[in-house]
């Protein structure tokens, strides 16, 4: 039966969108209920599918929104078991690399992904031992179609960066592992190596939808467009995205326009766009929409339309004071404005910055909660076993969470199975229950994660020492947990080792958020605060187009308010070359009538 | 799409196997236990949905019993598909999984069962110094199934059949040698979890039946209810609800009969009488239970069948054998086509033994109409009257060499025109070559019909029990049968006999030489040298190719079985040959002659004036014990049956002692040392020379002296 929405739903540039018979290019602002369109059009492709042989592929930028997502179409009451989402790298590896490793010489005997951590750990080492004065930022690197891309523009490190890279991929093919970046450079080389891979997967996908296209990369585009392309009409596709928030230009990403796109696939793509935001006042609007690089007429219709909003503009607060200041924000929106805390939120341009800041609210404002980086106690590498495992072994049975840990479960048992481990007797439940029988009584967050893995290898009957990527990763997490841990202690956080922490991890948001302004991205709260607004930071200093980047960047942090913004660029912070930082020139330029908030502090 | 190859390594009764199979209908022949059942258990591991779980649950005596110790050991189950498509949308997933990427396309999918020591055990063997024995057994004996693996994988390329290449990819065991690479890409990669094989096909097995009826009384077996189950499910709500509603009230009828209550009541107060208030059920009724969901009033369905023509139809288990198993063959082949329905991107149907479910003379016309669209059908079977239907092409023959099962295609490698050839042959001659374990082949009805006699008095055994198929080949031309033998096709031993037709009188032209004589002699040159020729040609045919003797008769048949010794029992068939008294007197003389220009000339004569065919019947009526078989013979016979097992020498030389009661010649003592000593030799407790030595003392001339030969 075809999947029908409730009227009322969705509103007529959406119902357009999705109703389209054909390839769709949605631009859609902030806060216009892009989800919901990919989420309903995800829904009806998945209701039209006639044949079991055929599937509906959604492409997200985090795993997170993977998650939301996938989670709300089960909720819509459409059966999910012809619909794969994750991200990118994701998709590569579950459709391209794993099926058809065997055409790959790198892959063909088979491969790990390399831990995030052990890259850095590898490259490090390789840059001190380089005659050259090198750093692993410097080797940052992604590719495209014409081959390796590095990040960082700096042409007097390039040669050194190459000979340490050079270095580092002898090491992981060594080792037989692959990175992130191998992952899509890996998966185009077989798209274009081996025709006949396009072809299946372009007659076994109906509808490849993709979120975020901004943030894309040409190399990823090139791999959808192959099957697109190949799939002579078979598959369709839907992307969406919004070019006024594409913040990962550094990375490569960027929004390919839609003729472009059109040109590539071979297809026909309708234009299509979301104007209409729910989200925020018309004050917000009216102020983000000043950062637009690709004009859009933005109409504010949500029920905080004619909220009065409070923007504030602050340069001339000294780092010293940040913290004060934005203690004293914080408490003028909850305790004057009304605004509670887990709709607040802190964001800054940098991890650095951020953690320290993070941990210094923490101590000041003892009252309230706080989830911020580095705020976990342990290791959240998504693509770690042991972190997949600890999320089933720090949340208890609920039939609220049924649903969600049986597919936790179901990712771990292909973990295993791709570690070499054989599951084929055991379920999805068989885990779960394995998983909920355990009980461990200590304390310490860590002694029980690892207690609980322990417990779980040998229910499982599995010897860790016979599997080495399990047996990896499970270092790596430990020793990650433990660095991570110290440093919360260090910086004066109370209780952080305690099983309690570990489980708020899992929680749901509870307390003021902490963030990168790339973090950030997609979500919403009532109020934003933003600091480290500085030329060099937004944008970071390595970024060509500074004043298109640092637009970009203050519309993404600008639109995610519904009532209040504050924007703060401190003074006293000196570069790396001794050079004091001034404002973000984009933002210094603007001209607003901002607030100005008397208040405590 | 359909199965082109089927291999089996180390899987129960098959140490290496090949089968080949094309398009359309494919036969596998083979004696029973030659492995047939263990072929067709294979692809239902992979294939067959019903049968997947089996594959979780390898046993020790899944392996092949020829490995010895299967302990590190592999059961690879390799199924190739020809004929696929990456185009076509249907067999998309399924080449997602399987497809063979060959020079930018995939023509091919490969599929493999692989039951494997766990990656640890790998990985412990393949640390091993070479020769480190002791380690080995070390860690093979801590071995059990458990460190077992069950892997399904796909676009694998090596090819399991070659000896070297499971060495290379499981180890060497007697040099201690074990792969470093634990992930070897000719393997192929693992079929990724989003699809099932067995689901992207339609696969339908109809095993050998032998007790149909007991098939149809199964809730499970019972093909009529599948049909059922199947349909039931598709069944429209509204069509059901009158008849739901019908049975409702049915049921509410017939417990509202008067004496229905009068039993319920009856039962409670009983119950009381007996148990007393405190300890009786609650409550209790009488309820009536005629089904009313569909799949329950579906089941209640049956089968009723009229076989004769006095409009009684009966139950199946009223049904005659035949009519039972031709109906159930029948619902096997509906549930087949209701299954076909479902859009699988291909469609097999393999039959065991349909010989098993239907009368001989059913079986040709069914498999001639067997013939769905799409669909590959694979059948085994033991009954010569099915093979001869079937194209020599698509034939895989099954046999067994002690405990290990081989299989041929006896088409392999033979371009079409010859292939034609041998299947006009095959068909006309309805020979049972195919079954044969070894075959001699011969060109007369005279050996035909002697040679079988002359084995089987002598030597007191039949050719059956030798497993030797004796073919006259007739005007064929040895060459155009024998190429079957051949180590790409059937290897099996084959003996061709032949006349070398060498003249056995002066044939040198003398100026007085009558019409008659002149015209004899140039005939027997011009036969000279045809068999010369005839030698050459044969010797080329058969160079190189070891499956393949030649035997020749120096002259011709008759000629020589006279020579043999047999003047005596050709004189006693003169009588019924010739009806002239003056003519049986002149040829008793030629024939005792001693002269072969003169005896060899009667026998001849002879066979020309009765028919080669009649004389060779009247001589087959006097074999006996005595009679002597031509050493040509004797070679061809145990050139062909080899080895010559201890039980059937034994048996042999125990059957020639009957002939050797003159006490002047041999003692009782004697023929009682040599009994002892056979039965030593048959029970192994005596090597073979000891006892040839005394057999060449006790009964020397014998012709099992020959045979001993051959041993």
């Amino acid at each position: 039966m075809v999947f029908v929405w409730e009227d009322g739903d969705l509103n007529e540039e959406q119902v357009d969108a999705i109703e389209h018979d054909g390839s769709v290019y949605l631009a859609a602002c902030p806060g216009s209920g892009k989800t919901r369109a990919l989420t309903d059009k995800i829904a009806l492709e998945l209701s039209k599918l006639e044949s079991k042989r055929h599937w509906v592929i959604a492409i997200t930028y985090t795993h997170r929104a993977a998650e939301e997502i996938s989670e709300r179409i089960e909720r819509l009451g459409v059966g999910t078991d012809q619909l794969w989402i994750g991200t990118i790298h994701s998709f590569c590896l579950d459709w391209i690399l794993r099926p058809y490793s065997v055409y790959h010489e790198k892959l063909q005997n088979g491969f790990r992904v390399v831990d995030q951590h052990e890259t850095e750990a590898v490259l490090d080492q390789l840059c001190h031992q380089s005659p050259y004065q090198v750093r692993a930022l410097d080797c940052r690197y992604y590719y495209s179609t014409a081959g390796c891309q590095l990040e960082n523009a700096n042409p007097n490190r390039r040669l050194a960066a190459l000979s340490v890279l050079n270095g580092y991929w002898h090491h992981l093919e060594e080792n037989r592992l692959i990175d992130f970046e191998m992952i899509l450079g890996c998966a185009y080389d077989l798209i274009v190596a081996q025709p006949s891979i396009p072809i299946l997967l372009g007659k076994l996908f109906r509808y490849i939808l993709i979120d975020e296209y901004q943030d894309t990369k040409e190399i990823q585009y090139a791999i959808v467009a192959a099957i697109l392309s190949a799939s002579a009409g078979n598959t369709e596709t839907f992307i969406v995205g919004d070019p006024n928030q594409a913040i990962y230009g550094s990375l490569g990403g960027f929004a390919m326009g839609r003729l472009d796109f059109a040109a590539l696939a071979g297809i026909a793509l309708a234009d299509k766009s979301l104007l209409s935001n729910y989200r925020s006042s018309d004050r917000i609007v009216d102020y983000f929409s000043n950062y637009c690089v690709v004009p859009a007429v933005i109409e504010a219709v949500g029920p905080d339309k004619e909220y009065p909003s409070v923007v504030s503009f602050n340069q001339e607060i000294n780092q010293q004071e940040l913290d004060d200041e934005i203690v004293r924000l914080i408490r003028y929106n909850i305790e004057t404005l009304g605004i509670p805390p887990h709709e607040i939120c802190v964001v800054g341009p940098q991890w650095i910055q951020l953690a320290a800041v993070t941990r210094r609210l923490v101590a000041a404002l003892p009252e309230y909660s706080f989830d911020g980086p580095g705020m976990a106690p342990f290791s959240r590498d998504q693509d770690n076993i042991w972190f997949r495992i600890s999320r089933l072994a720090l949340t208890r049975p609920d039939p609220q969470l049924f649903v969600r840990r049986t597919r936790w479960a179901k990712e771990i048992l292909d973990h295993l199975r791709s570690a070499g481990v054989d599951v084929s007797k055991i379920s999805p439940r068989d885990l779960l229950r394995h998983c909920n029988s355990i009980e461990i009584a200590v304390e310490d967050g860590l002694e029980y994660l690892e207690l609980f893995f322990a417990e779980l290898l040998f229910v499982l009957d599995i010897e860790i020492d016979l599997f080495p990527p399990l047996q990896e990763h499970h270092v790596a997490f430990f020793e990650r947990s433990r660095v991570q841990i110290q440093r919360l202690e260090n910086a004066g956080v109370q209780g952080v080792s305690s099983i309690a922490m570990f489980r708020r991890v899992f929680a749901t948001r509870a307390g003021i958020t902490v963030s990168t302004i790339h973090g950030v991205k997609g979500a919403e709260f009532d109020t934003v605060i933003a600091f480290a607004l500085l030329e060099g930071m937004v944008p970071h200093f390595s970024e060509p187009n500074a004043a298109e980047s640092a637009s970009k960047l203050l519309y993404v942090v600008a639109s995610r308010p519904r009532k209040n913004l504050h924007l703060i660029a401190e003074t006293g912070r000196i570069s790396g070359i001794g050079v004091p930082y001034e404002t973000t020139q984009v933002l210094a330029e603007h001209g607003f009538a901002y607030d100005l908030i008397d208040g405590p502090g | 799409m359909h199965i082109s190859r089927v291999q089996l390594v180390n899987y129960r009764n098959f140490e290496r196997a090949s089968f080949h199979f094309n398009k359309g209908i494919n036969t596998v022949i083979g004696e029973n236990g030659s492995g047939k059942t263990n072929l067709f258990r294979a692809m239902r591991l992979m294939l067959d949905d019903d049968f997947l779980r089996w594959a979780y649950r390898m046993e020790e005596s899944d392996f092949h019993r020829g490995i010895g110790n299967w302990r590190g050991h592999w059961i690879i189950i390799n199924i190739e598909f020809g004929e696929v498509s990456q185009d076509e949308a249907v067999q998309a997933l399924f080449l997602h999984g399987t497809g063979v990427i060959e020079d930018e396309a995939i023509a091919r999918g490969t599929y493999n069962l692989i039951f494997r020591p766990n990656a640890a055990i790998r990985t412990r063997l393949a640390q091993l110094d070479q020769d480190d024995h002791a380690g080995l057994a070390a860690i093979l004996n801590a071995v059990t199934l458990d460190d077992y693996e069950t892997v399904f994988t796909g676009k694998s390329t090596a090819d399991f059949s070659d000896p070297a290449v499971y060495q290379e990819l499981v180890g060497n065991f007697e040099t201690v040698q074990f792969p470093a690479e634990l992930h070897p890409a000719t393997l192929g990669g693992r079929v990724p979890g989003i699809m099932s094989v067995s689901k992207e096909v339609c696969f339908t097995f109809i095993q050998a039946l032998r007790d149909v009826v007991s098939e149809f009384q199964g809730q499970r077996t019972n093909p009529l209810l599948t049909l059922l189950r199947s349909k039931s499910g598709d069944l429209d709500p509204a069509v059901l609800a009158p008849i739901t509603d019908r049975v409702n009230q049915l049921n509410s009828e017939i417990e509202a009969i008067p004496d229905v209550g009068e039993i319920r009541a009856d039962i409670r107060q009983t119950i009381r009488d007996a148990a007393g208030e405190t300890y009786s059920p609650a409550s209790l009724a009488v309820r009536s239970a005629v089904p009313g969901e569909a799949d329950r009033l579906f089941q209640s369905l049956k089968l009723f069948v009229g076989e004769t023509d006095d409009e009684y139809e009966g139950a199946i288990n009223e049904l005659s054998l035949g009519g039972a198993n031709l109906i159930f063959l029948s619902l096997k082949l509906l549930e087949f086509k209701y299954q076909k329905a479902k859009q699988a991107c291909a469609n097999f149907l393999v039959i065991e033994e349909p010989e098993a479910h239907i009368h001989t003379h059913i079986q040709k016309t069914l498999f001639d109409r067997l013939n769905y669209p799409d669909t590959q059908v694979i059948y085994s079977t033991h009954s010569t009257q099915i093979s001869e239907v079937s194209n020599i092409e698509n034939v895989n023959i099954l046999g067994r060499s002690g405990s290990r099962c081989e299989a041929f295609q006896p088409s392999a490698g033979l371009e079409a025109p010859k292939i034609r050839s041998i299947q006009r042959y095959l068909d006309a001659v309805r020979s049972n070559l195919l079954f044969a374990k070894s075959v001699i082949l011969v060109e007369g009805d005279a050996e035909e019909i002697l040679v079988p006699v002359l084995v089987k008095e002598v030597l007191g055994v039949s050719l059956d029990e030798l497993g030797i198929s004796l073919i006259n080949i007739r005007s064929t031309g040895f060459e155009n049968v024998a190429v079957l033998f051949h180590d790409d096709r059937i290897r099996r031993r084959c003996a061709i006999v032949t006349d070398l037709d060498a003249t056995f009188f002066n044939t040198d032209p003398h100026p007085d030489d009558p019409d008659t004589l002149k015209s004899a002699k140039e005939k027997a040159l011009g036969s000279q040298a045809a068999g010369v020729a005839r030698r050459t040609r044969l010797t080329a045919f058969k160079d190189g190719n070891d499956w393949i003797s030649v035997h020749y008769a120096p002259r011709t048949f008759e000629v020589d079985f006279v020579a043999a010794g047999n003047v005596e029992l050709t004189v006693s068939v003169l009588n019924s040959v010739y009806s002239d008294a003056a003519t049986i007197v002149a040829a008793t003389e030629e024939l005792r002659s001693g002269d072969v220009a003169i005896y060899g000339k009667r026998i001849l004569a002879m066979a020309s004036y009765a028919k080669k065919g009649w004389l060779a019947i009247q001589v087959a009526k006097v074999v006996t014990g005595t009679t002597r078989i031509p050493s040509y013979l004797v070679e061809a016979i145990f050139t062909a049956h080899k080895p010559l097992s201890r039980r059937v020498l034994a048996n042999m030389i125990e059957h020639r002692l009957k002939f050797h009661t003159d006490p002047a010649v041999i003692s009782e003592a004697q023929v009682l040392a040599l009994r002892t000593q056979v039965e030593a030799f048959r029970v192994g407790d005596l090597e073979i020379e000891p006892l040839r030595e005394a057999i060449i003392v006790a009964m020397a001339g014998d012709v099992i002296i020959d045979v001993l030969g051959y041993a």
